[in-house]
């Protein structure tokens, strides 16, 4: 594997899979509105070569005002359909808000899907803060690190996400 | 239809067992990884990842 990991950064080439592109179609919008966004969990692993799919990719997003919510909605509504339901107030309101996460798909697809919440423990907003930058086939995506998955999965004890494969 | 007798401690055994493989196995995978040009595996995860999306859709 070819890979070059620094303090600021690791950096990598690959070819893209279907999970890969979700990924980058999803973040793009994220980051049009310069929201800040950390992926998390099983698809980090997916991210370095483990060969797994997966049902969702876990993402936590800044805490952002419902106006702000409701031009992403607007922007993702073009790629994406949320899954979960199809009312932007009840998403925002009753479930980022509520602690909850949403669900997003590509349209007409419920599989794989995007799961984003607002952080909502202290270790949510200390993963944003603490995001690592990666620059894959020269484009930028932000996971957690590498530090806090390796615990996080030994604290969860995942069949599927074990210790070894952080 | 009769169902087996389920020993509880034999399956607790096997389950230790099935986690000890899989560990070493994911040792195996990893060795493999840092061994093996970017393009090479990226290839095999995109067939694998891109083959599973295809089938959980259909």
């Amino acid at each position: 594997m070819e890979i070059k990991i620094t303090k600021e950064k690791i950096e990598f080439e690959k070819e893209l899979n279907n999970l890969d592109m979700l990924v980058f179609d999803f973040v793009r919008a994220l980051e049009g509105f310069d929201i800040e966004y950390v992926l998390v969990s099983g698809y980090v692993s997916i991210l370095f070569g483990r060969s797994r799919s997966s049902e969702d990719i876990d993402i936590i997003v800044e805490r952002i005002d419902q106006s702000l919510f409701n031009t992403l909605w607007n922007e993702l509504s073009k790629k994406f359909e949320c899954i979960i339901t199809k009312d932007k107030n009840d998403a925002y309101k009753d479930y980022l808000l509520a602690g909850h996460s949403i669900r997003f798909s590509r349209k007409n697809e419920f599989i794989p899907n995007i799961e984003i919440k607002f952080p909502k423990v202290e270790l949510d907003a200390w993963t944003l803060r603490n995001r690592k930058r990666v620059i894959l086939n020269e484009q930028i995506l932000y996971m957690s690190p590498i530090e806090l998955q390796i615990p996080f999965k030994l604290f969860l004890g995942s069949e599927k996400d074990n210790l070894r494969d952080t | 239809m009769k169902t087996p007798r389920i020993d509880l401690k034999e399956l607790e055994k096997l389950k230790e067992e099935n986690f000890r493989d899989r560990l070493e196995f994911i040792d195996r995978y990893t060795e493999w990884l840092k061994r093996t040009k970017n393009r090479k595996w990226s290839s095999e995860q995109k067939r694998i990842i891109d083959q599973t999306g295809k089938s959980k859709n259909s």
